[in-house]
């Protein structure tokens, strides 16, 4: 610890044993202020003597490396869909949907094949890893599908969410980028009716066939009977 | 009575034909394992060396032209039932089921909100004994395959059914 940092220390306990405690909480060197306030507790328990008083000029307080250290902190802290936003804006103007990127990026379906390519290739992000899809019914007539995309070479992740609408639930398979993505649009065909296009083997993956209906949009009926099997209807009793 | 008078050694018993079938039929019930769920993991403890389903002549088979007994472990999907209907059918005369745990009974848990799921087994093949719990224990199933052997007893294959 340098000397100016120890003159600043002694002016905020001192500033803080007169009743001003918001001059040392609102301090912006998380270590400055940590050992202020332990020096405080520890002067009111009688463990130590209070420093002298001294005026200290505004010169010999250390502002500049301080406030490099936070400019470096704030670079880190650049989330990852905050990154991949900045860069998307580049390449793709006019596909993002929504405005605060904290958890999700909301995306258009029109070009989700080409930046879903870009998304893997790009050696800063490098999504090379689905980890997830899933399809979710929003109400209002609006289907969601989701994709969890993860990097292993930079250990990060995104969340990216795709909106249709249900009468024209048509968006681009990522199969042939990501191999995973066979299986998990297959099961969100199956549940939802969202069909992927191009997608090399667009089945249902649960339900038979020759079922009908998707079950997870919020409007589904129940069929009234399965190859001659009666599906009762009545559960009056149960609810 | 001439013909037949002292003509047994003491080891010969002499009993219907009739109850003598129902008799064997009903002390080895061969059953078809047919788990579709967790009731299954039941169903093989059942089976297992503690509660040995062997004691009361059961053992399973793999194939359903070889099992007499259908125990249905396990809840039943739209999409099993027609497997289900299938393999039943393959059983040969005399057959029974045995609807295990609250699923293959009435669809259980799935009764409100499993669109998919059969509402009980015996929408699609008759069912003689209705084992409940979720799953049920080994004792619970059995008790109810003790029931079914005391069905079986009952019966009278030879004899003519009155109208």
């Amino acid at each position: 610890m340098t000397e100016n940092q120890q003159k600043l220390i002694d002016e905020l306990v001192n500033k803080g044993l007169d009743g001003d405690m918001d001059a040392v909480n609102a301090h912006q060197d998380r270590m400055v202020r940590a050992k202020a306030k332990s020096m405080i507790m520890k002067i009111q328990k009688g463990i130590l003597k209070r420093p002298p008083l001294k005026k200290i000029s505004p010169e010999e307080v250390p502002n500049g490396d301080i406030v490099q250290n936070q400019e470096k902190k704030e670079n880190k802290q650049e989330s990852t869909s905050a990154k991949v936003v900045r860069k998307l804006l580049e390449k793709f103007p006019n596909e993002i949907e929504n405005e605060e990127f904290d958890s999700h990026i909301q995306l258009k379906p029109d070009k989700w094949f080409e930046i879903a390519t870009w998304l893997k290739s790009e050696p800063e992000l490098f999504f090379d890893s689905l980890q997830c899809q899933m399809g979710i019914d929003v109400q209002d007539d609006i289907l969601e599908s989701r994709y969890n995309l993860h990097s292993m070479k930079h250990n990060h992740y995104v969340e990216l969410r795709i909106a249709v609408s249900r009468s024209n639930a048509k968006i681009p398979s990522v199969e042939k980028i990501w191999r995973v993505a066979d299986w998990f649009e297959r099961e969100t065909y199956d549940m939802l009716g969202i069909e992927y296009i191009g997608h090399s083997d667009l089945r249902r993956i649960l339900l038979p066939d020759d079922w009908e209906g998707w079950p997870l949009r919020k409007d589904y009926q129940e069929q009234e009977t399965y190859h001659g099997i009666i599906v009762p209807k009545m559960k009056e009793g149960w609810e | 009575m001439g013909l037949f008078t002292n003509k047994f050694q003491d080891n010969i018993i002499v009993e219907k034909l009739d109850n003598l079938l129902s008799w064997g039929r009903s002390t080895s019930p061969w059953f078809f394992q047919f788990g579709t769920a967790c009731c299954a993991i039941e169903m093989m403890a059942a089976a297992a060396s503690r509660h040995d389903l062997k004691r009361i002549g059961m053992i399973p088979r793999s194939s359903p032209r070889q099992a007499d007994v259908m125990i249905v472990a396990g809840t039943v999907t739209m999409k099993m039932a027609i497997r289900v209907k299938k393999l039943y059918e393959q059983m040969a005369d005399p057959k029974y089921v045995v609807a295990m745990g609250s699923c293959a009974t009435s669809g259980g848990p799935y009764w409100q909100h499993g669109y998919h799921v059969l509402k009980g087994v015996d929408l699609v093949i008759p069912v003689d004994v209705y084992v409940p719990g979720c799953p049920p224990r080994p004792e619970s199933l059995i008790e109810g395959l003790l029931k079914l052997q005391e069905q079986i007893l009952e019966e009278r294959p030879l004899t003519r059914k009155m109208a």
